[in-house]
């Protein structure tokens, strides 16, 4: 019992500092990218990222959460200047395409590993049919003959 | 009688075999075609509006990609702020149409060049606007440029890079003098150093 709450006072301590802590400028940043280099903000340095990093900073002064800051630079610069696409209308394509992908994918592996056991099984030869009884006469003459 | 029934099913499940590997020959063939289409249109149309630089280089003028944005700066006719207008609104009149942006170093030296233009034609010649277009940038911080830097003309702005992407800028500034049917007459890659090099081809129009 106290082996349990040891681990969860380690495991708050963990998850704690990361979500109390301040929002900090490279957080907002990573979730944009500099319309000039078409990178993500946060690693950018270019002289208009210096300005976009300035506006989120001086927004995190204000007050402002993560969602307002971005709608913000969404509103000066366009939809473009998300880092990652919208999940919500068209842009939702990019969210859906490569799961439906990896889903098809597996679906086609399941129906070839199917039709390949079923030809497998198909292809292996059928046990030979019973001796009629002429040949198993001649068989038994012949076992006859040699013993 | 067992031997015919036998003999009658093997062929069958044939059959539904070799319908199976047509079908999937026949999706996998139009899957191929499809990208080898796709692949063809996008060789073909690579050069479709081909670059304007080339046009003007062999002594066409191209036709001037449309646009619409906001006003930034209302100024000689052009506004209110916030209004939209589009280069189609300016037909009839030669628009000297530079991009900006506050953080462009080189912005800043030809902005007082760009004022003397827009002076030289504002008292004479009302058929001759000098238009800014400030692209990629905070508006807080292009308004404080137009006042740090005194510009008097006019100035749309763009959230997105659509303009930007049409005009074929490879970086800022970038001024286009643009004739009064719509058409680019000269390009300037990079700062204006001279007022002469925009007065020359405007006044030749």
């Amino acid at each position: 019992m106290r082996r349990a709450a040891a681990i969860l006072a380690l495991l708050l301590l963990a998850v704690v500092p990361a979500t109390a802590g301040a929002l900090t400028v490279n957080e907002v940043a990573r979730e944009v990218r500099c319309p000039t280099c078409n990178t993500p903000l946060d690693v950018s340095s270019s002289p208009a990222a210096a300005d976009m990093k300035q506006y989120i900073a001086e927004r995190i002064d204000r007050g402002w959460d993560k969602q307002r800051i971005i709608d913000g630079l969404v509103a000066e610069f366009g939809e473009g200047v998300l880092a990652t696409p919208a999940k919500s209308g068209f842009d939702l394509v990019a969210w859906l395409v490569p799961g439906l992908a990896v889903l098809a994918g597996i679906v086609a592996i399941g129906i070839l590993a199917w039709t390949w056991s079923r030809r497998r099984a198909a292809a292996t030869p059928a046990a030979p049919p019973p001796p009629t009884a002429e040949e198993a006469r001649r068989l038994d003459d012949e076992l006859r003959r040699l013993g | 009688m067992e031997a015919p029934a036998d003999e009658g099913a093997v062929p069958a499940r044939g059959r539904g075999w070799d319908r199976r590997r047509t079908i999937a020959a026949i999706a996998g063939g139009v899957l191929v075609a499809g990208v080898i289409a796709l692949l063809v249109i996008g060789l073909v149309n690579r050069d479709v509006g081909t670059s304007i630089q080339d046009a003007l280089d062999e002594g066409e003028r191209p036709d001037a990609p449309a646009f619409t944005a906001p006003v930034l700066l209302a100024a000689d006719g052009i506004g209110p702020v916030g209004s939209d207008v589009s280069l189609a609104d300016l037909s009839g009149r030669t628009v000297v149409l530079n991009f900006w942006a506050s953080w462009c170093e080189p912005c800043e030296s030809e902005a007082p060049i760009l004022n003397e233009v827009a002076r030289r034609y504002r008292g004479r010649d009302a058929s001759v606007v000098v238009l800014g277009l400030d692209v990629q940038d905070l508006s807080e911080k292009a308004l404080a440029f137009a006042r740090d830097f005194g510009i008097s003309y006019p100035s749309l702005r763009e959230a997105g890079d659509a303009a930007y992407r049409d005009y074929q800028l490879t970086g800022l500034p970038e001024t286009f003098v643009i004739d009064p049917e719509g058409r680019i007459a000269l390009k300037v890659v990079g700062e204006v150093t001279d007022p002469t090099q925009l007065t020359t081809a405007i006044d030749q129009l």
